[in-house]
C-alpha cells in the first residue's frame, strides 16, 4: 500500500532526528505529518506517563502494517495520511472575528434550532468567545462548579481522558483498549496512536449518576474532536446516561473524524448513550469539504443482567461510516440500538450495529429508521450473531428506510448468524417513499408540502425520537426537519 | 476466477473462499487443498432419477460430460428432466444453457445426484426468456456427503417473461445453489423459493441475486430451512432495484428451524435500492420449533415425535405449495417429507 509505504520511508527519513521533536514542547502544534515522532510529539505535549506512550507506539507500528479498508458502500478519494496534523488542529486560520462573518446558511439553521445567541458564537469557534460551552448556555461559572460538586458527592468521576491518565491510571490502564483492541480496525488503530482527548465516565458501584453528563459540559472540550477516546465505565449496579455531540452544526476544520468510543458495564449495570451528529456534510451538489466520520464504537456487557442502549440521530458529515456494537457476554445482558440517519445532497452513510450474543439468555433490540433524500446514499449495515453458549438468545431487528426523491440510494445488508438451536432471531426490513395517500391527506388538511413531508417523516422516526432524552429529542426533531429541506419539490 | 475456471487450470487457490464477501459463509478455498483429477467417464448404471414419470424428455449429464443445449421454439411447450450426475472423487464442470422463445413454455425438472464420493462439481447454466415465455424451474439437490458442488444459473428475462423456481436441497459437505437473475422489468415476474433440509455435518447455501432494471418488476421469494446435528445452512439474498425502476415490487422472506444445539444458520438478505417509488420488504426469522404449537398437538395426543414431524413438514409445506405444476409439487412433497422423517 502505497501511503503505509510512504509512512515508513518517512520514518524512516526522520531517523536521524529521533529526539529532535521531543524536546520541543513549546511547539503548539504537531509537524505535518503522520510518524512516530508525532506520536512521541503529542504524548509529550500531554505530559503522559511512559506507559501510554508506549501504548501508542504500539498502536502506531500496527497501524503501519494495516492495510484501509474498503469494503463499506462509500467512495471518497483516498486520504493522504501525511497531509493531516495530528495534534492542537491548526491554528494558523483564525476564527471569524463576529457572528458577522459566519456563513449565513449557518445562522440560519441556529436561529431555527433556537439557539441563544453566544451560544451561536461558541458554535461558530467566533474569536474571543467563551471556552466553555457551558458557559454560554448557563452564562455562569458556577454550574460547572455546582454539577462537578455533585458528582463528587455521588463518587462519579467525570474527566478527560488526559487528566483520567494522569489522575486515575490504574482505571485506564485496566479498561483503555479492552472493548476495542488496539489493532480491532484500521482506524481505532490510528486512533490509538494519536488519540487527541476525550471523556472518561467512571461511576462506581451501586451509583445512579445523578444527571445526564455531556460533552457538552465537559471542560477542555476544545479541539479534541479529531480523534477523540471516550472511555465510560459503569461498575456493578451503576448507571449512567451520556449525551454525545450537539444538534447545532459545529464549525470544523478537520475532515478526518476517527473516533474510538467504549463502554464497559459491569453487573447489573446499565449505560445509555446518546448521539446527535450534525457536522459539516459539505457543498450539496459536489459534496465537497464535508467530514468523514469514521467512528468505532462498541460496548461491552462485561456484566450478568447489564445493559446498553445506543441512540443515534445521524443527520451531518459527508460520510459517516460507524457502528455501535454490544458484546452481550454476560448472561441475562441485553443491548439496544436505536438509530436515524438522515442523508441529503451527495452524503453517504454506512452504519448500523453489531449485536454480539455470547451468553445465556441475551437481548438484543436493532431499530433503525434511515431517511435518503437528494443525491445521497444510506446503508444499514448490521450483524447479529449467537454463539453455541448463548442459549435463550433473542433478537428483533427492524430496518425501514424511507426514500425522498429519484436519484438517491438506500440499502439494507443485515448478516444474521445463528450457532444454537435456542436462538430466536426476528427481522423485518421495508424500503419505500413516502405514501402518497398520506401526503395528500395531510395537504388537504391545510398543510404546504413540505409541513406535510415534515409530520410524516416525523411519524417515521418517531420510534427512536422517543429514546432520546426528553431536550435532545425536542431539538431531534427540529433538526429532522432541517435536513430535509430543500428535498421536496 | 470463477469455480469453473479454477477447476479447469486445477489452481485451488483460485478457488472463492471466506475472504470474498459473497463466499464468506461457504469457503472453497479454505476446503479444498488441492483441485482433485478431472472425473472419468462413467459407464456403470445410473439407476431411474426422481423426476424420469412426469417428464417427455431426459437429458442426462454424467460427471461434467457434453455441452447441453435446449431450445424451446416459439409457443411450444415441453417437460424436460435434466439429471445432474457425480461418480466417483473426481473433478468435473459442466454446461446447459437453455432458451425458451417467445411465448414458450417449459417445465424444468432438475435433479443433482451424487454418490458418496469426494468429488468436485460445477455446473453452469444460462436460461433466456424471450417475451411472453414462461418457466418453472424445480430442483432437488441430493448430493453425496462427501461432494463439494456448486451450481450457478444466470437468467435473464425479456419483458412479460415469468420465471418460477423452487429448490430443495439436502446439502452436501460443501454445497452453493446460486441463482442470479436479470429483471427487466415490464410486467415481467419472478419467484424464486428454496428449501433446505440438513443433518449430519452437511452444508447448503442459497443464493440468489435479482436485479431489477426496468418500471412494473415483480419479484417473490421465500425460503425456508431446517437444519439439525451439526448442519449449516446459509441463505444469501440480493435484491437491486437500479435508478428508474419504479414500481418494482420485491418481497422476501427467509425463515429457518434450528433443531439441535450445534447446528448454525447463516443469514443476509440484503435490499440495494436505487430507486424511490418501490415497494421492497425482507423478513428473516430463525428459531426453534414453537413449544406453544408442540404442545398443543401432544395435548390433543399426538406423540412427541409425530408433532415435530407433523409442524416441520407443515413449516416446509408452505413452500411447495407455490410449485404451480401439480405432478412435481407431489414429487417434491413427498421427497421432503421422507427426509424430515428419515
Amino acid at each position: 500500500m502505497a501511503a503505509v509505504k510512504q509512512t515508513v520511508e518517512h520514518v524512516a527519513s526522520l531517523e536521524k532526528y529521533k529526539h529532535g521533536f521531543v524536546t520541543e514542547i513549546e511547539q503548539d502544534f504537531a509537524p505535518k505529518g503522520l510518524s512516530e515522532d508525532t506520536v512521541r510529539f503529542i504524548s509529550a505535549k500531554k505530559d503522559e506517563p511512559a506507559w501510554m506512550l508506549q501504548w501508542r507506539l504500539e498502536a502506531y507500528e500496527r497501524w503501519l502494517a494495516m492495510e484501509e479498508p474498503t469494503w463499506a458502500k462509500v467512495s471518497f478519494p483516498r486520504i493522504d495520511y501525511q497531509d493531516s496534523y495530528y495534534y492542537a488542529a491548526p491554528k494558523t486560520k483564525e476564527g471569524p472575528k463576529s457572528l458577522d462573518e459566519v456563513d449565513p446558511d449557518i445562522l440560519e439553521t441556529y436561529k431555527k434550532l433556537g439557539i441563544p445567541l453566544r451560544e451561536q458564537e461558541v458554535l461558530a469557534g467566533v474569536v474571543g468567545s467563551p471556552k466553555y460551552a457551558v458557559d454560554a448556555v448557563f452564562d455562569s461559572v458556577s454550574v460547572v462548579t455546582t454539577f462537578k460538586k455533585e458528582l463528587a458527592q455521588a463518587g462519579v468521576i467525570f474527566c478527560s481522558m488526559s487528566e483520567a491518565i494522569r489522575e486515575h491510571p490504574e482505571l485506564v490502564k485496566q479498561y483503555l483498549g479492552s472493548v476495542v483492541p488496539v489493532s480491532d480496525n484500521y482506524f481505532a488503530c490510528l486512533n490509538a496512536a494519536v488519540f487527541s482527548d476525550g471523556s472518561f465516565v467512571y461511576v462506581p458501584p451501586g451509583v445512579r449518576c445523578p444527571m445526564e453528563l455531556s460533552t457538552y459540559f465537559r471542560i477542555n472540550a476544545e479541539n479534541s474532536g479529531q480523534f477523540e477516546r471516550t472511555l465510560i465505565i459503569a461498575d456493578k449496579g451503576a448507571y449512567v446516561s451520556y449525551l454525545e455531540g450537539c444538534t447545532a452544526p459545529m464549525r470544523d476544520e478537520n475532515q478526518l473524524h476517527a473516533a474510538v468510543v467504549e463502554l464497559v458495564a459491569l453487573d447489573d449495570a446499565e449505560i445509555k448513550y446518546s448521539t446527535v451528529q450534525n457536522w459539516y456534510p459539505g457543498d450539496p451538489e459536489t459534496g465537497k469539504g464535508g467530514i468523514y466520520n469514521f467512528v468505532t464504537k462498541r460496548a461491552d456487557c462485561r456484566g450478568d443482567r447489564s445493559k446498553v442502549s445506543w441512540t443515534q440521530v445521524e443527520t451531518g458529515s459527508a460520510i459517516t461510516w460507524k457502528y455501535p456494537s454490544c458484546v452481550l457476554r454476560g448472561e441475562g445482558s441485553s443491548g439496544e440500538f436505536y438509530s436515524i440517519a438522515i442523508t441529503n445532497g451527495r452524503q453517504q452513510a454506512d452504519t448500523g450495529t453489531k449485536m454480539i450474543h455470547l451468553g445465556a439468555n441475551t437481548r438484543s433490540r436493532i431499530i433503525s429508521k434511515g431517511i435518503s433524500a437528494g443525491k445521497s446514499s444510506n446503508t444499514y449495515r448490521g450483524l447479529v450473531s449467537a454463539h453455541p453458549k448463548a442459549k435463550g438468545a433473542r433478537n428483533f431487528t427492524q430496518c425501514d428506510s424511507l426514500l425522498i426523491g429519484k436519484h438517491c440510494a438506500a440499502h439494507t445488508v443485515p448478516y444474521i448468524e445463528a450457532r444454537n438451536g435456542q436462538a430466536v432471531f426476528e427481522h423485518e426490513a421495508t424500503t419505500t417513499r413516502l405514501s402518497e395517500d398520506q401526503l395528500f391527506y395531510a395537504r388537504q388538511r391545510g398543510l404546504s408540502q413540505e409541513e406535510a413531508v415534515q409530520l410524516l417523516v416525523n411519524g417515521f422516526v418517531k420510534d427512536v425520537l422517543q429514546e432520546l432524552p426528553m431536550e435532545f429529542a425536542v431539538e431531534a426533531q427540529k433538526l429532522v426537519a432541517i435536513s430535509l429541506e430543500g428535498s421536496v419539490g | 476466477m470463477s469455480v469453473a475456471a479454477a477447476i479447469k487450470a486445477r489452481d485451488a487457490a483460485a478457488l472463492p473462499g471466506k475472504r470474498d464477501e459473497d463466499w464468506r459463509w461457504t469457503d472453497l478455498r479454505g476446503l479444498i487443498r488441492a483441485v482433485p483429477e478431472p472425473s472419468a467417464a462413467f459407464d456403470g448404471e445410473l439407476g431411474p432419477g426422481p423426476f424420469d414419470a412426469l417428464a417427455g424428455e431426459v437429458v442426462t449429464i454424467v460427471n461434467g460430460r457434453d455441452a447441453v443445449h435446449i431450445t424451446v421454439e416459439p409457443a411450444q411447450s415441453r417437460t424436460v428432466a435434466l439429471r445432474i450426475v457425480s461418480r466417483g472423487s473426481g473433478a468435473h464442470a459442466a454446461r446447459i444453457s437453455i432458451d425458451v422463445e417467445v411465448g414458450g413454455r417449459l417445465i424444468l425438472l432438475e435433479s443433482y445426484e451424487g454418490d458418496e464420493g469426494g468429488y468436485l462439481s460445477q455446473t453452469g447454466l444460462v436460461f433466456s426468456l424471450g417475451e411472453g415465455a414462461s418457466m418453472e424451474r424445480i430442483v432437488l439437490a441430493a448430493d453425496g456427503a462427501e461432494g463439494v458442488s456448486v451450481s450457478q444459473a444466470e437468467v435473464t428475462l425479456a419483458a412479460g417473461a415469468a420465471f418460477a423456481q423452487t429448490t430443495l436441497t439436502t446439502g452436501a459437505r460443501r454445497q452453493r445453489l446460486e441463482t442470479t437473475v436479470a429483471h427487466p422489468g415490464g410486467h415481467a415476474e419472478l419467484r424464486l423459493d428454496g428449501v433446505y433440509l440438513l443433518s449430519g455435518k452437511r452444508h447448503a447455501d442459497l443464493t440468489t441475486v435479482v436485479t431489477h432494471a426496468g418500471v412494473d418488476g415483480v419479484t417473490a421469494q421465500l425460503t425456508k430451512g431446517v437444519v439439525r446435528d451439526q448442519a449449516r445452512g446459509v441463505f444469501q439474498g440480493r435484491i437491486v432495484v437500479a435508478e428508474g425502476a419504479d414500481r418494482t415490487d420485491a418481497r422476501m422472506g427467509h425463515h429457518a428451524l434450528i433443531l439441535s444445539d450445534r447446528a448454525e444458520v447463516d443469514a443476509r438478505p440484503e435490499l440495494l435500492i436505487h430507486a424511490d417509488d418501490v415497494s421492497c420488504a425482507h423478513g428473516n426469522t430463525v428459531g426453534a420449533l414453537d413449544e406453544d404449537a408442540l404442545f398443543y398437538a401432544r395435548q390433543r395426543g399426538i406423540p412427541e415425535a409425530e408433532a415435530r414431524a407433523l409442524l416441520t413438514e407443515a413449516f416446509v409445506g408452505e413452500v411447495a405449495d407455490r410449485i404451480a405444476h401439480e405432478a412435481a409439487r407431489d414429487v417434491v412433497r413427498a421427497w421432503a417429507a421422507e427426509r424430515l422423517r428419515g
